[in-house]
């Protein structure tokens, strides 16, 4: 449900970045079928709304931390999607110079301080960046992004527990689709909501529909308040699902047609679109065009990316240790 | 009790006087919990522990004599001198494994509980640590997998830090620790817990006695939070004696360092017993005297045994690390 | 599974990406309570799979990508490695640790790991390291019936690798070197997946007039020394070819071992091709040109003849 709050000029604009990361998403995997970019590739398409809705309250200057499913995130915290789709096709002229790929995303310039590929791993890191920030008293906050699967790894506890002992201004932001890897979460472990844990070591936690851009904003509002206003960290726990399986080429058969049924009945930008057209903010030509721009936006994209050569050889060993 | 009251007290002055080197923990305040709740296994159940395994080697029977070798690295120790104290085991009395890395042995437990439930063997595995050990991720993971497989495994969680040296009382009790009570932890993955006073003897028995049997009908891990006050002698680097243990002391503790006396006189779980005991009219304080003294001698003549052992040869060095 | 009972799987991703995984899904509906998946807890289930060890089970865990050993470093170094000798020689730790080390495609610099190199500097891990389809087979029975913990280092290339798997359940031994192919020029030591480059590598060079001999250690704890002595007394010349980055790599030591005992035989210095001191790089290309490829591998043993 939206907030009275929500201008809807901005709503609109916010629907545009979610299609950006949609059409985005949709090329890349695409052009894994293709052959055109090879390795692991991790697909966000069906939580657009928990990466918008999130990062759409943070500052340049805040630090923002994700997994192996962070094209999005990075999208949303004004990533060039050029550069990161170059980096994600390994060329030259992406982020990292080809040296990162999918699961190693940074993008400085914007606050995406780096991804990936193991679970749970930048989440020490988001400590350390919001302990940073304490020190230099500029009101900055971290964010950091991990699933489901991370909850049981020892160092999201250790994590938890020092940034509650220390009051760090870090927003821990689960997004909970119910599977880590090729299994469901009751596999794993017979919690259901990681909100639970963070509770345990006296964070404010919530858990929502991470489907619904206006919950997931409510609930960021509050916490990036929270931690500007030195109280501590926040844990967010958006439940989402994944339209894709783990990975591109995973046919995903663990999982229910019936499941993947319901979910697409949430579609999170179907809802938005719905939320405009009702309040005739936008009408369908305007979102036709919508879509249409961010396919064409992609599109120049991806002719960048794959049109770029390839790293040099030399590249190989700079850049492995900095000298001056 | 008394076996690992004098035990501990006498590796201060073999320490101090250069027998053996390295830093060593002593469980001197701990030992109400420790001897009554290893007493309600069998005898084939798995134990692990931490480097503060002395008074769990002991309350289960372990010889001082070869403890003694073993913490002075002499070759009749329980490890053969390889281990000293951190690492001493003692398989026969199913200490497979200790660890000096603080929570080193908790995913461990997991895997002898999991053998057990497997073979369908009927043993359980406890699982000794302190409170420090549940700020490492390897706690919540192997509670989670607990949980998850029900196993077999009491979790005994001895949390010395109550009013303890060094750390902060503050809402929460302790300054690394932001989760309390500390039960949270383990409840945070459906592991049954509680907090008990440590201190005392008899409700120690009762709960290990309930919790080990539910966890042999199949119910599934415990854990057991037993919390004490951490002994006096152990707020410096390395450990002191403010006052070597005496009977008398039960009643009398003028002759305690000031600092120290309020522990003797009212946290010593050793002294807290000998009151009890005599108030129940089960021993007198001359009978009581009486079983220290020979206490006393036997671990004298432990020492001496443990001194007079012979290093392993050189060439121990470089063998028996592969089977 | 079928030959001993105590022997568990603990992982349910074995054979990870792979298409050949469906394999253990057969092995699931026959041994279904001998195999457990756990969370994505790597240091708490190596623990588990140790201390199951400890009690007497033969546990066999699958990390997947070699790279996620580095979670559960403290159960294996300091815990799994250290119990037999720290305890006197009393507790027995009979666990395999099994993982797909090295460049894969595309796996950047936290799936690309290949830890054998450190691990071989932990005294009380053995550790194989297969080449072949028969060596994968014959290896992996010593490792389960090994008392010591184990390091079991496949290569994800390796699944797709067609070769002769004798049908008999003869174990092949742990210490014994293998002479994948004989020649007179160069002796040409390789590990892994690299045995497969070099077997490639050689007939191209036997076009040339150069006859390689490729040594493949297959464990380097236990390590044969003596068949790679052999060998360098008949060719004099030494080239090592191994996967893991270049300082302090597998091939480091084996040339250290070889000039501390076989000097007098050398004629030339000895060479190694190794992985560049560098993160792995995801940008394929770049990947492709780091490893020990075979045109490294020709140059280096053409230039031992020189």
């Amino acid at each position: 449900m939206a907030t009275k709050k929500e201008n809807l000029k901005e709503v609109v604009e916010l629907l545009r970045r979610m299609w950006l990361i949609r059409a985005f998403e949709e090329k890349v995997s695409a052009l894994y079928a293709e052959r055109q970019i090879v390795g692991l590739l991790h697909l966000g398409i069906g939580q657009e709304a928990v990466a918008v809705g999130a990062l759409s309250l943070l500052h340049d200057d805040d630090y923002v931390y994700g997994g192996h499913r962070s094209h999005g995130h990075a999208i949303a915290k004004g990533a060039d999607i050029n550069k990161l789709m170059a980096e994600i096709a390994g060329r030259a002229t992406g982020y990292c110079g080809g040296k990162g790929g999918s699961m190693h995303i940074v993008a400085k310039e914007c606050g995406f301080i780096t991804a990936t590929g193991v679970v749970g791993g930048t989440i020490p890191l988001a400590l350390g960046a919001a302990f940073a920030s304490k020190e230099r008293k500029k009101g900055q906050v971290a964010a950091v992004f991990f699933g489901d699967g991370a909850g049981q790894a020892g160092p999201f506890h250790e994590s938890l527990n020092i940034a509650s002992l220390w009051r760090l201004p870090v927003i821990f932001i689960c997004e909970n689709n119910g599977y880590a890897e090729f299994t469901p979460l009751s596999a794993h472990t017979k919690i259901e909501r990681l909100a639970q844990h963070a509770k345990t070591y006296g964070i404010p936690a919530s858990t929502l529909d991470g489907n619904d851009l206006f919950a997931v904003r409510n609930a960021m509002t509050k916490a990036v308040a929270n931690c500007r206003a030195g109280k501590g960290p926040v844990f967010v726990e958006c439940l989402t699902h994944r339209m894709r399986g783990h990975y591109e080429g995973d046919p995903a058969k663990y999982r229910e047609l019936s499941q993947l049924a319901e979910w697409k009945k949430k579609d999170p930008i179907a809802r938005v679109a719905r939320m405009l057209r009702s309040k005739q903010a936008i009408t369908d030509k305007e979102l036709k065009a919508m879509e249409s721009k961010a396919r064409t936006l992609v599109e120049k994209a991806a002719k960048f990316s794959l049109s770029s050569p390839w790293p040099a050889d030399g590249s190989l060993t700079s850049q492995v240790y900095k000298t001056t | 009790m008394f076996v690992i009251r004098h035990f501990e007290e006498s590796l201060v002055p073999l320490h101090d006087k250069g027998v053996f080197s390295g830093h060593y923990h002593l469980y001197i305040g701990q030992e109400a919990t420790g001897v009554p709740a290893l007493s309600c296994l069998r005898a084939d159940d798995y134990l692990f522990t931490t480097h503060r395994n002395h008074g769990h080697l002991l309350a289960r029977g372990a010889e001082p004599k070869r403890l003694f070798a073993e913490i002075l690295g002499r070759v009749d120790g329980l490890n053969g001198g390889k281990g000293g104290s951190f690492h001493s085991v003692a398989p026969s009395l199913g200490f497979l494994h200790s660890s000096g890395v603080v929570a080193g042995i908790i995913p461990l437990s997991t895997g002898t509980a999991y053998a057990a439930k497997v073979q369908k063997n009927g043993r359980i595995t406890v699982c000794l640590f302190g409170d420090g050990s549940l700020e490492e991720g390897a706690a919540p993971e192997a509670f989670n997998l607990a949980s998850l497989l029900k196993l077999p495994v009491l979790f005994l969680c001895e949390n010395n830090g109550k009013y303890g040296s060094g750390r902060a009382v503050a809402a929460a009790q302790s300054s690394s620790m932001a989760a309390y009570p500390l039960t949270d932890l383990p409840k945070a993955y459906k592991v049954p817990a509680q907090q008990i006073d440590g201190i005392d003897a008899g409700l120690v028995h009762a709960t290990i006695l309930e919790a080990v049997e539910k966890i042999r009908r199949g119910e599934g891990p415990q854990f057991v939070e037993a919390q004490t006050v951490r002994y006096p002698g152990s707020a410096t680097n390395w450990p002191t004696v403010p006052a070597p243990t005496d009977t008398a002391l039960a009643w009398d503790v003028t002759s305690v360092p000031e600092k120290a006396r309020e522990w003797y006189r009212s946290a010593d779980p050793l002294l807290v017993y000998i009151r009890e005991l005599v108030e129940a009219k089960q021993a007198s304080r001359d009978e009581i005297a009486a079983i220290e003294g020979q206490v006393k001698t036997a671990i004298s003549a432990a020492a001496e045994f443990a001194v007079n052992s012979p290093f392993p040869k050189l060439e121990e060095a470089e063998t028996g690390f592969f089977a | 599974m079928t030959a001993d009972e105590r022997v568990h799987l603990i992982n349910g991703t074995f054979l990870s990406l792979s298409p050949h995984r469906h394999v253990f899904q057969d092995l699931q509906k026959k041994f279904g309570d001998r195999m457990i998946a756990p969370p994505i807890s790597e240091l708490g289930f190596c623990g588990l799979a140790t201390g199951a060890a400890m009690a007497g089970l033969r546990p066999i865990v699958d990390l997947s990508t070699g790279s996620f050993i580095y979670e559960a470093w403290p159960q294996v170094a300091n815990e799994a490695a250290n119990a037999f000798s720290m305890s006197g020689g009393q507790t027995r730790v009979p666990v395999v640790f099994h993982l797909f080390h090295g460049l894969r495609g595309g796996g950047a610099a936290q799936h690309s790991g290949s830890p054998q190199a450190m691990l071989w500097n932990v005294p009380g891990l053995e550790i194989a390291l297969p080449s072949s389809p028969r060596d994968v087979k014959g290896l992996f029975k010593t490792a389960v019936a090994s008392d010591n913990p184990t390091i079991f280092v496949d290569h994800i290339r390796l699944l797709d690798i067609r070769g002769e798997v004798p049908e008999s359940d003869k174990p092949i031994p742990f210490g014994v070197a293998d002479i994948k192919r004989a020649g007179g020029d160069v002796t040409l030591i390789a590990t892994s997946y690299t045995v497969q480059v070099c077997l490639g590598a050689a007939q191209k060079l036997a076009k040339e007039g150069i006859e390689v001999e490729v040594v493949d250690p297959r464990t380097l704890v236990p390590f044969d020394l003596a068949t790679i002595l052999s060998s360098v007394e008949k060719t004099h010349r030494v080239v090592i070819a191994d996967e893991t980055h270049q300082s302090c790599g597998v091939a480091a030591e084996i040339a250290a071992r070889i000039a501390e005992t076989g000097f007098d035989k050398l004629k030339t210095r000895i060479r190694r091709v190794s992985t560049l001191d560098v993160p792995v790089p995801y940008s394929p290309p770049l990947e492709a040109h780091i490893g020990p490829t075979e045109s490294r591998i020709m140059e280096a043993v053409r230039a031992a003849l020189i």
